[in-house]
């Protein structure tokens, strides 16, 4: 388990005191998951970099496993390192040497002998599909590729915890499609707990189950995927989500709404998992006098799990409203009244 | 054959001096080079062993020593030279003030070379539980193997211009054998020979420098 316990971290750049986390505190369970998610300068990377140590809190602890990493000494905290492995954005491949040395490197530093160094590094490079790329050097590499290497060389140690910061950033989507496949089967296979931290709402959609909303060194919102997703809290999150799941109306339907002169209002409705197959819509319209007008309707899926996002026109007056609205309550669907 | 004015015994025993003072020199200050550049790197404010008092001490000594003329530098150290080698003239004499010339010079050239290794690369060396020796061994000297073999190149040309100024402590060497044979006596071709092969040795090693250097990047 990885524990925050109230950080707050403060540079000092030129004079200035620049608060880059504040009052942090996160638990990440063994096998999860975990993505950080928020614009530049939210304080992410600043965040992650705190579990190997690479930075250290100005105030607050951080729990590896129930140890202090920043009361141990140096050649312990490189013990734990070792079992930390960790990617990067740019990858930080050594271009002087071959694939096969990038990822036998931690293991030499580990004074592994040359024949178990061969067997690892072989299992690794099968592992991520490289196998055929053994002697290329970082250069003759795609990023997708060097990503791999970057992924095989941080797991040769068979680290119980994997950092990745904004692993996939660099990539194209198709790119980075298969290398979030590539981290969802080392923590199903291996099972390693996986933080991640990025600006991209997909790398979220698709990898993590649990997820904190980051902004200006807070952490605004956190939670389940699922939780957060559906039933987004904060404007930034809010911003987030609508990029993988839209809930607005289309500015075309927006405009012709604005010529209706009867008596309307506008009401979203969140349906999550089992309750998308009651039919609720047939219930509205058979039951309640008002006539209803479907405005906007997703259907995704999120960590195996249906959310559906519909956005109604119920014209009527306010009486027959109210009981409509009851009416969903009742069935336990969230909704809101949305204003033009 | 043309006649040069000296035995051509004398011409070969001039290239030898001169190898001789160029390769010794380059040896020892290149030692001396890359743990100093080294320190400079890691003890820099934002190094990996931030020391301001390390760092601004060889800063200082490389910048003092490096801003003395070598001529000058040769004859003000003529007591520590002698405290050395047991001589203030000669080939062997003139390698101690080479030494202190280079070292500083091939310091700066290496420092530079050091510090365009991606900081990115260390970051990760540090994330592997890399001790700091581990990281200047396998993460930091590898990667800066191509820049680093093109400034002692570099160095190496720069100290075939001082050893013609060695002369003055009696070391010979061709630069020597120009100024005495060539220029004073105006001996022209013979001047003009010095110079063709001072230009050759230079091509041969900028080109020898080249290739390494590309060999090791070249992927």
């Amino acid at each position: 388990m990885i524990k925050f316990t109230d950080i707050s971290k403060t540079f000092i750049v030129k004079k200035q005191e620049i608060h880059a986390l504040q009052h942090i505190s996160l638990e990440i369970q063994d096998g999860d998951i975990f993505g950080v998610i928020g614009f530049s300068g939210a304080g992410k990377s600043t965040l992650l970099r705190m579990v190997n140590a690479l930075e250290s809190p100005t105030e607050g602890t951080v729990e590896i496993n129930g140890r202090d990493i920043n009361k141990l000494s140096f050649n312990e905290l490189r013990k734990v390192r070792k079992d930390i492995g960790m990617i990067f954005q740019q990858f930080n491949l050594l271009e002087s040497k071959t694939v096969y040395d990038n990822i036998a490197i931690p293991l030499v530093l580990k004074r592994m002998n040359k024949a178990d160094i061969e067997k690892r590094v072989s299992q690794l490079l099968d592992f991520v599909e490289l196998a055929d790329k053994r002697n290329a050097y970082p250069a003759q590499l795609s990023g997708g590729q060097k990503q791999r290497v970057g992924i095989a060389r941080a797991l040769s140690t068979d680290p119980s915890i994997l950092l990745c910061d904004e692993a996939t950033s660099a990539l194209d989507p198709e790119t980075t499609d298969s290398i979030l496949r590539l981290l969802e089967k080392i923590n199903k296979t291996l099972n390693i707990t996986i933080l991640v931290v990025t600006h991209e709402i997909n790398v979220i959609q698709h990898l993590c189950n649990q997820v904190a909303v980051m902004e200006r060194g807070h952490i605004v919102e956190t939670g389940s995927v699922l939780d957060v997703f559906s039933n987004p809290q904060q404007n930034i999150t809010k911003r987030f989500v609508r990029n993988v799941l839209p809930d607005t109306i289309p500015a075309s339907v927006a405009a012709k709404l604005k010529e209706d002169t009867r008596h309307y209002k506008i009401i979203k409705l969140r349906f999550l998992g089992d309750n998308v197959e009651e039919n609720i819509l047939y219930y509205i319209n058979k039951h309640f006098s008002a006539e209803t007008n479907m405005l906007f309707a997703s259907v995704n899926e999120l960590q195996k799990t249906v959310v559906g996002i519909f956005i109604l026109q119920i014209i009527g007056d306010n009486t027959e409203f109210d009981k409509i609205t009851a009416y969903i309550s009742e069935h336990n669907i969230q909704w809101q009244e949305v204003t033009l | 054959m043309i006649d040069l004015g000296v035995p051509y015994s004398q011409i070969i025993l001039a290239a030898e001096q001169t190898l001789y003072m160029v390769f010794i020199s380059l040896a020892i200050g290149t030692v001396i080079a890359l743990i100093l550049s080294v320190v400079l790197v890691l003890t820099n404010p934002s190094g990996i062993l931030k020391n301001n008092i390390i760092y601004s001490l060889v800063n200082t000594v490389v910048n003092i020593i490096r801003s003395i003329p070598f001529i000058i530098l040769m004859v003000f150290i003529l007591p520590l030279t002698k405290m050395i080698v047991g001589t203030r003239v000669g080939t062997t004499a003139a390698l101690v003030p080479l030494v202190i010339f280079i070292a500083p010079y091939l310091t700066r050239l290496f420092e530079n070379s050091i510090l365009e290794v991606n900081k990115g690369i260390i970051e990760a060396a540090q994330a592997m539980g890399a001790s700091h020796f581990e990281i200047v061994w396998y993460f930091i000297l590898p990667e800066a193997r191509g820049s680093l073999i093109l400034s002692v190149t570099t160095g190496t040309i720069g100290l075939i211009g001082a050893t013609a100024m060695a002369g003055a402590i009696g070391a010979g060497g061709v630069g020597d054998l120009a100024l005495t044979y060539g220029y004073e006596r105006l001996n022209f071709p013979l001047m003009l020979f010095t110079v063709i092969v001072l230009i050759i040795f230079v091509q041969i090693i900028q080109s020898v420098g080249n290739y390494f250097s590309a060999k090791v990047r070249g992927h």
